[in-house]
């Protein structure tokens, strides 16, 4: 049984967007309409309490590409668990993801 | 693009060293994707990286190992001792004497700089030096005096050693910089008082966090030190609370020695 955090809103729709979108800084930006310097401080804190965790795309994948390599970020478990306990505590969090996914 | 990627690598500069590059790299591949995307925002966007790299800095693990000659009390006073010796010495050789001062006589005019910078310390620091066990608080407080008494000499005689060097005269730029170096002085001599065993006076090792934000009300959580030689644990709450007020000290007996060298 892990801890589940309780989080603000905002870190909430940050950790929301991480795991419906694309899983980059930038997608969190376009998807939750936050500046960047909200979005990556938050998603440092959120690494850092284990909620996410980062890895390097392959640099042959982007080389075939031709683009620099991104960083990716994806849930862990705790994250999973967090991110569910926030949904029943904020509903509007569901919206959004309902809103992305159909947009995409 | 070039503008964008100076105000990066600016940026860059808060960031801790180990993590620079990496920072460096993910921000600049970020805003390869934000102007491939069209976005007019690029300036907020990177205006942005400068609150993230002071985050880091804000928020940088401070697991590196003391420096060897503060590490303990003899070889912290030893050092400040083996500077403030230097200060005098180039003093000596480098006196000014139309050198005008604030009030006649060294020892009083360091004295006065030393009470002008004071007023300035509770905005940059914590006065507070912890709860401690009352227990050899007379060498705590000796200590913390040698380590002032050196420190005045060294930013006083240092700055005006400095200034002689190149040549200026006492006017206020070297004033103010005696004041700034004092007030740095005083927040070193804190924070690092703050950072050592109560008992045996050596600098705390290996901090680790404790606890999530999501706990300040019924636990706590910041960061914990240890002793090397065993005497406790320092924990520091990350936010002072009604119920962990300031760091507090635990003592650790001997049934605790055989974890320690």
């Amino acid at each position: 049984m892990v801890a589940e955090q309780k989080l603000s809103h905002t870190a909430a729709l940050i950790l929301m967007a991480v795991h419906t979108g694309d899983g980059y800084g930038f997608s969190v930006m376009e998807m939750t309409g936050l500046p960047s310097g909200t979005v990556y401080p938050a998603m440092r804190r959120l690494e850092r309490d284990g909620l996410i965790r980062s890895q390097w795309e392959r640099q042959s994948i982007a080389d075939a590409e031709q683009r620099p390599p991104r960083k990716y970020y994806k849930l862990t478990r705790l994250g999973q668990a967090t991110l569910e306990s926030s949904q029943r505590r904020y509903p509007l969090l569901a919206k959004l993801a309902a809103v992305e996914g159909g947009q995409s | 693009m070039r503008i964008h990627l100076a105000m990066l690598r600016s940026a860059a500069w808060l960031v801790p060293g180990e993590q620079r590059a990496e920072w460096l790299a993910e921000w600049s591949a970020e805003l390869w994707y934000v102007r491939q995307s069209g976005d007019r925002q690029t300036t907020s966007f990177c205006l942005g990286s400068f609150r993230d790299a002071f985050w880091l800095r804000r928020n940088r693990p401070s697991d590196a190992p003391p420096v060897p000659w503060l590490e303990s009390p003899s070889q912290c006073l030893g050092f400040l001792g083996l500077l403030a010796s230097v200060c005098v010495l180039l003093a000596l050789r480098h006196h000014q004497p139309d050198m005008k001062l604030p009030v006649t006589g060294p020892i009083l005019a360091m004295l006065y700089m030393a009470m002008m910078a004071l007023p300035a310390l509770p905005a940059l620091t914590s006065l507070r030096l912890g709860e401690y066990p009352a227990n050899r608080n007379g060498w705590r407080w000796a200590f913390f005096a040698g380590k002032i008494a050196l420190l005045l000499p060294i930013v006083f005689l240092g700055v005006l050693d400095l200034a002689a060097m190149i040549g200026l005269k006492i006017h206020a730029g070297p004033i103010h910089c005696i004041l700034v170096g004092n007030v740095a002085a005083f927040r070193w001599a804190l924070i690092d008082q703050r950072r050592r065993c109560p008992e045996c006076l050596r600098l705390l090792a290996h901090p680790a966090r404790i606890g999530m934000p999501s706990q300040t009300f019924l636990e706590w959580y910041g960061t914990e030190f240890v002793c090397v030689k065993g005497h406790g644990l320092l924990h520091v709450p990350e936010i002072p609370t009604a119920s962990f007020r300031t760091q507090s000290w635990m003592h650790l007996d001997r049934s605790w020695s055989g974890l320690f060298l």
